[in-house]
């Protein structure tokens, strides 16, 4: 069952005991609602006004499906079995794993090395990079590839140890941004990670290295 | 230390921080989930994961895209 399901039925459950049908309106708005669709939405509109306006168009398309998804959840949550996201493959024999992953790393190197031969900011990486985002976005759309065990008890309460990593993380490059003279304008004293890569991204054997890592990246989370 | 080592050395901290943690996690997985197990967590939801991936597609078109 998705969150907004899970929230639908606690609220029609706690006031009145039982499912109650909602309207289209009231679904549309607890859609809209959803802090992910908020946050996503927010990125949306700072990409477009800094310049990036594909960024910001595929940001927002991504945030309204959310919200439809979640309204249509809210709908319809009582109405059918939504054990969720069941897994779409059972388990694979070792050398067909072999094989698919010999494939996958063949074509990763090859994209890698095609797409990182364009410079940068240019219509075929940009056709590239979307065509793939766009691919495993709709791929996790559909649900986990394979099952995974539930996180529980101790491990489930110390996840605030990554999130820290991560907020450490953002905050640093942050407050790196706020420090350039201007939000498009790189600090040589304060440089951020888009700053600190230019040099390597400008040549083709570093372009063909960040994209082997931004798809081993997609790989290792398509597979969570 | 000037201020550009100062910075570079905090993102060097935080890379330290997290493969430490990923260390600690195979010596004590019973009491500290992984960095897999802590997206699995995440992406257990179709919110958390089609979030998670559009952060990723975001990554690639902050770098390479128009």
């Amino acid at each position: 069952m998705t969150e907004a399901a899970h929230e639908a039925g606690d609220d029609q459950l706690a006031t009145t005991g039982h499912p109650v049908a909602i309207t289209p309106g009231q679904a549309a708005l607890s859609g809209l609602r959803h802090p992910l669709v908020g946050i996503l939405l927010l990125i949306g509109l700072c990409s477009a006004i800094s310049g990036k306006p594909l960024d910001g168009a595929l940001m927002a398309t991504v945030a309204l499906l959310l919200a439809w998804d979640a309204a249509r959840a809210r709908q319809r949550y009582w109405s059918e079995d939504q054990t969720a996201h069941p897994t779409r493959t059972g388990p694979r024999r070792r050398p067909a794993r072999l094989v698919a992953a010999t494939a996958g790393v063949a074509a990763a190197a090859a994209y890698a090395t095609i797409v990182g031969g364009f410079s940068r900011y240019s219509w075929p990486v940009t056709v590239g990079v979307v065509a793939l985002g766009c691919l495993m976005v709709a791929i996790g759309w559909q649900g986990p590839v394979r099952s995974r065990p539930v996180l529980t008890g101790r491990p489930l309460r110390r996840v605030w140890l990554w999130a820290l990593v991560l907020v450490a993380g953002g905050g640093w490059e942050l407050s790196s941004l706020l420090q350039q003279p201007h939000l498009t304008t790189d600090s040589y004293a304060h440089p951020t990670i888009s700053a600190l890569s230019d040099p390597v991204l400008a040549s083709h054997p570093g372009r063909t290295v960040f994209l082997g890592g931004w798809l081993a990246l997609g790989w290792f989370l398509a597979g969570r | 230390m000037s201020s550009r080592e100062l910075t570079i050395a905090g993102y060097l901290a935080v890379l330290a921080a997290g493969v430490v943690l990923q260390l600690a996690t195979l010596r004590m997985p019973e009491r500290l989930p992984s960095l897999g197990r802590v997206f699995t967590h995440v992406m257990r939801t179709r919110t958390g994961r089609v979030g998670v991936l559009v952060a990723w597609a975001w990554l690639g078109l902050h770098f390479f895209a128009k």
